[in-house]
């Protein structure tokens, strides 16, 4: 067991109210380690107090060893941290922004050159070099701000909403560069969302909710946790198809704009069985594998905001490569 | 040491980057000398030697009176207005990047002191660009003098304008608190008129002012009141007494390196405790 990332009871409290709630995990080396929550959950306070800008009321963490208050600058000197609001300075050019990252990670001047060009190539932004940051699109300042989080080569690295506001082809390039990342570099990657299908990328999936983890796990077995399949339909009269379904096949029945949504074992079989024996028209049907969403309406009765870019769009992207 | 380096080095590219904040930064002094200058001149000297007093009183030129005051508001307001970088790196974001380097705090509030400083210094060393038009013959050795003078008295203002942003989440706030602190002190400096004949109350905020005493260094460096006539050099308001002893050159260089000292470590601390 090698964690690289330790921490027990974390709280935080801003006066009288407590934005997390008594947080413990283990990261292993070389995971990527999603926070998915809906907005206000305690991710990026969660993540701050990893990375050492906000001290914890309560509990503690450790990165690399290290701990996070006593230790702070060697924390600090193990980290990357890629905010969710961008801390780029746009008056400068890319490279003057990485030459001075440099200079504050006390990064060795005969290798200052190399570690640049080096971090440009793997987010495809060499040839912006010189420009200033101003004119920059929003995906190119976050592929930037990625790429100057791994200058001084950190063994996590943070990233918080990295893809929030970017239009879901960037969305996709970025995560083909964090996929690169760990590949290449064995880095390990923390990073909170609520976008479902960027969660399912990951190696494990930590869900949050009002300051509280209410489940850790893969992605796999917290869809197995909702169990069997989805099923949707829509029908002429949805409150009586309701009542039908809830009382003659004993299900718990979710009722969303214009449609009906359950879970059963066996999806197929079940309807079949459902068409058959429903008197009121049934004018839709749709049955689909259970999402991280689905998981998250499980646990709390709630939706998280779902946003578009299926994973399948995503892997299609990343398998064409950098062009 | 490298992290104050590149602190400091941001600042200062950013300055010479700053083209439209460069061409605006004559305005102001443009106003004073030129306009407010030459208008009080004529009304000083028709006062002051309309009198029928020939001879020393007549040299009275107000324009040149007013130049080392000009060179010390151009200071001042530029040294202070520095720490507004550090405002708005906390409204932009980029603050974070330095609060999360393993570089101490130490390192990047000096380094900011220093950037705010050095841009001063070069912002008052434009100002000579008037020299030309008002007549006033300034030598390389005065020049020599004006910058370890001006870099001194510039760490002093950057010092309480960190100090002051460090308090401060906005920039809109932080510009505000400096203007009121800024303008009652640059009026009480006698930058802007002849420390003679005040009020009683005014003449001890005069004194008790740090401005005064900087502005009254620019004024030792470019006026050379030791050349001049003693009713002149009264005239110019420019032998400054407190508790009966003449202040000199040396006294006004311990008082705003004291002065520096006290604010750096304040802000420092200050800066140390906050937040990223
Ligand atoms: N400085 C603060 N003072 C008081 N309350 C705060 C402070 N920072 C955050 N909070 C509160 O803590 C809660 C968690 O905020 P946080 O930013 O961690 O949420 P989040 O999960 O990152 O949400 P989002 O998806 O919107 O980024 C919120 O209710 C927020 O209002
Ligand atoms: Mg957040």
């Amino acid at each position: 067991m090698n964690a690289i990332l330790e921490v027990k009871g974390l709280t935080k409290n801003y006066k009288d109210f407590q934005a997390v709630k008594g947080i413990d995990l283990e990261v292993e080396e070389g995971e990527i380690f999603g926070f998915l929550g809906p907005n206000g959950a305690g991710k990026s306070t969660t993540i701050n107090m990893l990375s050492t800008i906000i001290k914890p009321s309560t509990g503690y963490a450790k990165v690399n060893g290290f701990d996070n208050v006593k230790e702070k600058n060697k924390v600090r000197a193990s980290i990357g941290l890629i905010f969710q609001e961008s801390t780029l300075d746009e008056k400068l050019t890319a490279n003057e922004n990485l030459m001075l990252h440099c200079k504050f990670y006390g990064i060795e001047k005969s290798i200052r050159e190399e570690r640049i060009v080096e971090v440009l190539e793997i987010v495809d932004l060499v040839d912006k070099r010189k420009n200033i940051v101003e004119t920059f699109s929003g995906g190119m300042k976050r592929r930037l701000e990625i790429a100057r989080g791994l200058l001084h080569y950190p063994r996590v690295l943070f990233l918080d909403e990295p893809t929030v506001g970017l239009d879901p082809q960037t969305r996709a390039h970025i995560w083909e560069y964090i996929l690169k990342l760990k590949e290449k570099a064995g880095i390990t990657i923390f990073l909170t969302t609520h976008y479902m299908d960027e969660a399912e990328i990951c190696d494990r999936v930590a869900v949050m909710d009002h300051g509280k983890l209410i489940a850790l796990n893969t992605p796999e077995a917290l869809k197995a946790k909702v169990g069997g399949d989805i099923i949707e339909i829509t029908a002429e009269d949805l409150p009586k198809a309701k009542e039908i379904i809830e009382s003659s096949y004993n299900l718990e029945v979710q009722k969303k704009d214009d449609k009906l949504s359950f879970q059963v074992e066996k999806g197929s079989e079940f309807l079949v069985q459902l068409v058959r024996e429903m008197d009121i028209a049934i004018t839709s049907v749709n049955l689909r594998r259970p999402t991280l969403n689905d998981v998250f309406l499980h646990l709390t009765g709630r939706e998280i905001r779902e946003e578009s870019v299926s994973k399948k769009d995503m892997m299609r992207k990343s398998m064409r490569g950098p062009h | 040491m490298e992290g104050i380096l590149a602190v400091w080095q941001r600042d200062v590219i950013k300055f010479f980057r700053n083209r439209a904040q460069l061409i605006g930064s004559f305005a102001m002094p443009f106003m004073f000398l030129i306009l407010f200058g030459s208008g009080m001149s004529g009304a000083m000297s028709s006062m002051l030697g309309g009198g029928g007093e020939s001879g020393a009183l007549a040299e009275f030129d107000f324009v040149q009176f007013m130049f080392p005051g000009i060179i010390g508001m151009t200071v001042f307001n530029t040294a202070i207005f520095s720490a507004l970088s550090v405002v708005q790196d906390k409204e932009f974001g980029y603050m974070r990047e330095i609060l999360v380097s393993p570089m101490s705090r130490v390192s990047v509030a000096i380094g900011k002191v220093l950037g705010g400083s050095t841009v001063a210094v070069f912002q008052g060393l434009m100002m000579l660009i008037f020299v030309p038009f008002i007549g006033v013959s300034i030598t390389i050795s005065m020049v020599l003098q004006l910058i370890p003078i001006m870099f001194l008295v510039a760490f002093a203002l950057s010092s309480i304008g960190l100090l002051i942003a460090t308090a401060l989440k906005t920039a809109q706030g932080f510009q505000m608190v400096i203007q009121v602190l800024i303008f009652p002190m640059l009026f009480l400096s006698g930058a802007l008129f002849p420390l003679n004949g005040l009020p009683t109350w005014m003449d001890i905020l005069v004194k008790i002012n740090p401005l005064t005493y900087s502005v009254d260094m620019f004024k030792k460096i470019i006026l050379e009141p030791e050349k001049m006539d003693p009713a002149l050099r009264q005239a110019m308001g420019l032998d400054i007494e407190v508790f009966n002893h003449v202040i000199t050159f040396t006294d006004e260089i311990i008082a705003v390196s004291i002065l520096s000292i006290v604010f750096v470590v304040l802000a420092t601390i200050r800066f140390n405790k906050a937040e990223a």
